[in-house]
């Protein structure tokens, strides 16, 4: 259970979140709204890149801004970014293997828990293939990936379908579903695609000017008056 | 990756066993001073070529070696190799506390840190100068320098040259080793970007200083070879010019691989020795290194080694 109250960032006068209170129990959750409504910005919060003014974000009865933004992610919070972050001269496998170093998995357990996460992601293929050779699909799959090492709690996908074709998307779709099952972890979704909002998430954010206008389950949050004008354009 | 460790191995084998024939005296001392500020270079390069950072107080960094390890000489009788590896564990420790205030700072900014230390050490040797066998903390006495113990087994010039070449090698191999593990994989996720790197869990600090730590542990065996190569050391020749110079040719040479560092080392102090060989002003190289630095920063931005390596690699197998 992800518990975010009264979370409050400001960049200078720009208010980017706005006292946002969200209780999250979901297991994929997503998060929408125009461009500049605070979608990054709450993921970056989680993350601890964000200037935060107030506010608190307990998961599981951990208070995650207490800790630094790398002892969040071997505390078990990962995500993905906007922008692929994929090193040019690392391996798809060596990717994986800095996560470990960084979360500390013993060297018994790494050759399976990198195997798990490149068979589930579909990329066992170009596992020992450089950044630089890899096609947007697959910087993806590797991003997320990432995410899948080291038991993570909380999983946040930044615009994942960024830029796939619908056959990859069908991926994206059967993977983020199956994350919760496979390997344990909340998801909480930013993307811009409401198909992909309607078909994987449970229950849906909707964000406008750095304010919570609707929360709740997908179709219901869809249909709300107030979301079709900020959002869908009516 | 094993496949990458056979050149350098036979290059060093090579070194190792032909330069020492071939070579006359003052070529062999010529030599193991290119061998040693390769070293130095390769510090450099770990710095500049994973991370961005920009250090121009390496040759501080071999001063403050070479002082410890001078220190040690005369004030212990501790074994040389002994004395070299601790020389390299302290500047190793001071490299990592003069990273401490510019962790925040890249580009530009750090390269002003780094020189404004290197700025300082120049007025500390200038002050105290390097020890000579005198009495004291600072061991420094009016008087030429006593005699310094050689390492075990090493009886000649030649003998000493073979020495710094394994140590050298040793140190080339422990860079490699942290490229292609930990270090070298948090690294590389760092250059990619800093929040990245700390979404995936990487201590950026952490990583930041031990690259810094890595590179004062080759500057101060660097230091420490230098020293027992020459017998005393001498503050105008750990001017602050000079951090400029050494980070200028590991640019030229190619910060990206080890024979970049080599090429480095060649560049500092064989090709000014080579000059006054040939009856020319040793200055000269200065001239002869500006334009190689344009010719680098303008069309060969992986050094002379990218371009050695790209020239390769085109040739039909």
């Amino acid at each position: 259970m992800i518990n975010i109250e009264n979370l409050t960032v400001k960049y200078g006068g720009v208010i980017a979140l706005d006292h946002l209170t969200l209780c999250i129990t979901d297991d994929v959750v997503g998060l929408i709204g125009p461009n500049g409504a605070g979608k990054t910005t709450m993921t970056n919060a989680f993350s601890g890149f964000a200037p935060i003014t107030a506010g608190h974000v307990v998961v599981d009865g951990m208070n995650l801004l207490a800790l630094s933004p790398h002892k969040r992610a071997c505390w078990g919070l990962a995500r993905s970014f906007q922008k692929v972050q994929i090193a040019d001269d690392l391996t798809v496998a060596d990717h994986l293997r800095a996560v470990c170093d960084a979360k500390g998995i013993r060297q018994r357990d790494r050759t399976s828990q990198i195997n798990h996460a490149l068979d589930f992601t579909g990329i066992a293929d170009c596992a020992d293939m450089p950044g630089a050779d890899l096609n947007p699909y697959q910087k993806r799959m590797t991003e997320i990936a990432k995410c899948l090492i080291g038991a993570p709690r909380i999983i946040l996908l930044d615009e994942p379908g960024g830029g796939l074709s619908e056959a990859e998307m069908q991926d994206l779709r059967r993977i983020i579903t199956q994350i919760k099952a496979r390997f344990g972890a909340q998801i909480i979704m930013v993307d811009h695609d409401v198909d992909l909002i309607r078909d994987v998430c449970a229950s849906t954010a909707v964000l406008d000017f750095g304010k919570l206008i609707a929360f709740g389950p997908t179709r219901e949050v869809l249909q709300d008056e107030a979301v079709k004008t900020a959002y869908l354009g009516r | 990756m094993t496949k990458s460790i056979i050149p350098p191995l036979i290059f060093f084998a090579l070194c190792l066993i032909g330069l020492p024939l071939v070579l006359s005296a003052l070529w062999v001392k010529v030599v193991t001073s290119a061998a040693i500020f390769a070293l130095a270079a390769a510090g450099i390069s770990v710095l500049f070529a994973q991370l961005g950072l920009i250090n121009l107080a390496q040759i501080a960094l071999v001063g403050v070696g070479g002082w410890i390890a001078l220190r040690l000489n005369y004030g212990t009788a501790l074994p040389v190799t002994l004395i070299i590896a601790i020389a390299g564990i302290a500047t190793s420790v001071i490299g990592a506390a003069l990273a401490l205030p510019a962790l925040r700072m890249r580009g530009l900014y750090l390269a002003l840190v780094t020189l404004m230390a290197a700025g300082a050490f120049q007025i500390l040797f200038n002050a105290f100068q390097f020890p000579n066998g005198g009495e004291g903390f600072w061991g420094v006495a009016r008087q030429s320098a006593a005699d310094l113990r050689p390492p075990l087994m090493v009886q000649s010039d030649a003998g000493y040259l073979r020495y710094t070449i394994v140590i050298t090698a040793l140190c080339f191999g422990l860079v490699a080793l942290h490229r292609v593990t930990a270090p070298g994989r948090a690294w590389a996720m760092i250059r990619q970007s800093e929040a990245n790197a700390m979404a995936a869990g990487i201590n950026v600090t952490f990583y930041k200083i031990w690259a810094f730590a890595l590179s004062g542990l080759l500057a101060g065996v660097a230091g420490g070879l230098l020293s027992t190569a020459l017998g005393q050391l001498d503050a105008r020749s750990f001017l602050a010019s000079e951090g400029i110079l050494l980070f200028a040719l590991a640019v030229v040479g190619g910060a990206y691989s080890w024979v970049g560092a080599v090429i480095a080392g060649v560049l500092y102090k064989l090709l000014p020795a080579l000059l006054n060989d040939f009856g020319v002003s040793a200055d000269i190289a200065l001239v002869i290194f500006g334009a190689a630095l344009l010719h680098a920063i303008m069309t060969a931005p992986r050094g002379i080694a990218g371009q050695l390596s790209g020239a390769l690699q085109r040739k039909p197998a």
